[in-house]
């Protein structure tokens, strides 16, 4: 890049924002990275964040889902390149009330992205009619959902919006499907990340779900972008790749492509080529064009709506089944504008990486 | 009342699970008094063992595997719950013969070193399964739900439950009613007077060791197929389990089954009320009951009491 050898250092954050602000640190003042790229839980993803922007360090966040992220807790340093929960809420909750029905419950993991998520659902579900019969927090680490699924059934809710992640997810997947509680209340599952569903038994992926993009999407470039996935990697277990493998690659090629074009790897120019990124839907294998919203520093994109394909017959990797698909302006969080306030150029050190 | 009813019961099946999960963890630190951190890498071992005993592992593209396959789930699924425990009881064994050179030292040592046993086991686990979820699959018999009181329960939550009613006492059975049970309590209680007794202190620490590392496999594999498995499972497992042991009092095998109902009681009934609180209900109850008395509900002193 601009002649000269990338390197690459991998350090884990072990979902731990007290670890993640370390191991920022680390990369920055020890090991002289110029960039970050993390796919991390949103509490991580603000640690980090705050110590990219000390440094000016560009910090690209590929995968935390938190409405905060390009809202309150936004900076002039860091770019998101994932879908968060207001998008994906906006994409589910008024089909949700019109079919299923207005007595809904809020299902919510208890840190950050899970509050965030269910604070746009209930502005939504407010703005459609929608009844919170209850919310029900879990806190982060659950194994065991049975209490919450025992108050689920005495609530009797229309319809459950979940607002879990990660591995918690798993878990109530599983434990929903054992009961066979996946058809009747309807649930609203906001994001599901492609490797925490995959392998699973098909009956765990209950529900509406949203995605920004799947491997078997039938658009231009997708096949042959997965054939050069699993030649690049044979060996991985995941035989397709999925959101968080396609966010990370679209950021970084963003990023690539923006230091080439700003001629520079002055971390201000890089920013303002960041900052005017815009990529037709060919380009993005999705449906929609995306672009770089300059105020809150999230990429808007396609939104996808699946479910569960319980039609994939042999082919165990084809696990989603795409509903919908929603153009970027549709499902733009307006409210992150309102709370994002980015520093100033002047504000943010500047350095060449 | 009727609202409360379905979480109390809740509430004793998720004790009975937590009390399958400590029961080996209270053997090892009864009678050897070292608290076993790599308790919760047998359990994940134990599930890991058993997941590619039913999937066939890496026979599974031979002709033995084939025919592993073809046959029914069920007998996979006992085999499973044979071969799992017994193959984290080896892994145990040679955990013993690592910690042989801490018994009569601070009891840190054996602490620091079973800690680091779980991390070494816990990327062990990430080479050869990989880093992704798991799922154990269970016999459809076991599976699924059943309705009780106008509520939906799940059929595999109650036999997880009655097996963990059975192997409780199949251990108080081994301890209370067969002479090798009256060694280990001996043992428990007074190892240099067993020694001088003409039993080998030696292979007896082996076989308590062994037998609590197949507990947690058995218990690994009886809970995966509610909590899920992953790599790093082990620490879900190695808390609770500790925790136990210290509300019930060190040593004290009812101790730790009584200890394990309240928890799973407090976990339960939280849940419905004040679900935020649910996974901190533990912690405030450790430090109700210790708080009284530091050696817990039953406990007695121990070589762990500086």
């Amino acid at each position: 890049m601009l002649g000269r050898q990338i390197e690459t250092v991998h350090l884990d954050t072990e979902t731990t924002p007290a670890t993640g602000s370390r191991v920022a640190e680390r990369m920055i003042t020890r090991e002289d990275c110029g960039f970050l790229i993390g796919a991390v839980s949103s509490g991580v993803a603000n640690a980090v964040s705050q110590g990219a922007q000390r440094y000016g360090v560009i910090y690209l966040n590929t995968n935390s889902s938190s409405p905060s992220e390009s809202g309150e807790n936004c900076h002039r340093v860091k770019f998101v390149w994932d879908g968060n929960g207001t998008n994906f809420a906006k994409a589910a909750v008024k089909n949700a009330v019109d079919a299923y029905g207005k007595k809904w419950l809020l299902l919510t993991n208890d840190y950050g992205w899970g509050h965030d998520t269910a604070n746009a659902t209930r502005a939504l579900m407010a703005q459609y009619g929608a009844e919170e019969v209850q919310e029900i927090l879990v806190p982060q680490g659950t194994p065991d959902f049975a209490a919450a699924l025992l108050s689920i059934q005495q609530a009797n809710p229309d319809v459950i919006s979940a607002a879990i992640g990660g591995d918690d997810q798993v878990a109530m997947r599983q434990q929903v499907a054992q009961l066979g509680m996946g058809a009747k209340p309807a649930w609203i599952n906001n994001q599901q990340d492609w490797p925490d569903v995959y392998g699973l038994p098909i009956e765990n992926l209950f529900g509406v779900f949203g995605t920004t993009w799947y491997w078997n999407l039938e658009l231009p470039g997708v096949k042959e972008f997965v054939a050069r996935y699993q030649a690049m990697y044979p060996d991985t277990s995941m035989r397709v790749p999925g959101n968080v493998f396609y966010n990370g690659y679209m950021a970084t090629k963003g990023l690539l492509e923006a230091i080439e074009a700003a001629g520079t790897s002055n971390n201000i120019a890089v920013i303002k080529q960041l900052e005017g990124y815009k990529r037709s839907a060919e380009e993005r294998m999705q449906h929609h064009d995306a672009y770089m919203d300059p105020v809150t520093h999230q990429l808007q994109q396609t939104i996808y709506l699946a479910t569960a394909n319980t039609e994939a017959g042999d082919n165990k990797d084809d696990m989603f089944k795409i509903l919908t698909q929603s153009a970027p302006d549709v499902v733009k969080d307006e409210s992150a504008a309102k709370a994002c306030v980015l520093e100033s150029y002047d504000d943010t050190p500047t350095f060449d990486a | 009342m009727s609202v409360l009813l379905p979480h109390i019961l809740n509430g004793i099946t998720v004790g009975l699970l937590f009390a399958l999960i400590a029961l080996g963890f209270t053997l090892i630190v009864g009678l050897m008094e070292v608290i076993n951190l790599a308790h919760g890498a047998l359990f994940a071992l134990g599930a890991y063992f058993a997941v590619s005993v039913i999937g066939g592992g890496w026979l599974a593209d031979t002709a033995f595997g084939a025919w592993w396959l073809g046959l029914p789930l069920s007998a996979r699924y006992i085999a499973a719950l044979i071969l799992g425990p017994l193959a984290a009881a080896v892994v145990g064994l040679a955990i013993e013969l690592c910690l042989r050179p801490t018994y009569g030292k601070a009891p840190l040592y054996g602490l620091l070193l079973t800690f680091g046993i779980s991390l070494v086991a816990e990327e062990l686990i990430r080479i050869v399964w990989g880093t992704g979820e798991q799922s154990l699959s269970v016999p459809q018999s076991i599976n699924g739900a059943f309705i009780m009181g106008g509520m939906i329960f799940s059929k595999y939550k109650f036999f997880a439950s009655g097996f963990a009613i059975a192997a409780i006492f199949l251990v108080w059975l081994l301890l209370e009613r067969t002479p090798y049970g009256a060694i280990i309590k001996a043992g428990a209680h007074d190892s240099e007077m067993v020694h001088a007794l003409g039993f080998d202190l030696g292979k007896l620490r082996m076989g308590v060791f062994a037998f609590g590392a197949a507990l947690a496999g058995l218990a690994g594999i009886i809970m995966v197929p509610i909590w899920g498995l992953k790599p790093h499972i082990g620490i879900d497992v190695v808390i609770p389990a500790f925790l136990i042991i210290v509300i019930g009092g060190v040593g004290s095998f009812w101790g730790a089954v009584f200890a394990a109902l309240l928890v799973g009681l407090a976990v339960g009934v939280t849940g419905a009320y004040v679900p935020a609180w649910s996974l901190m209900s533990m912690y405030i109850l450790l430090i109700a009951i210790v708080g009284f008395g530091s050696r817990g509900l039953f406990g007695r002193k121990s070589a762990l009491e500086v």
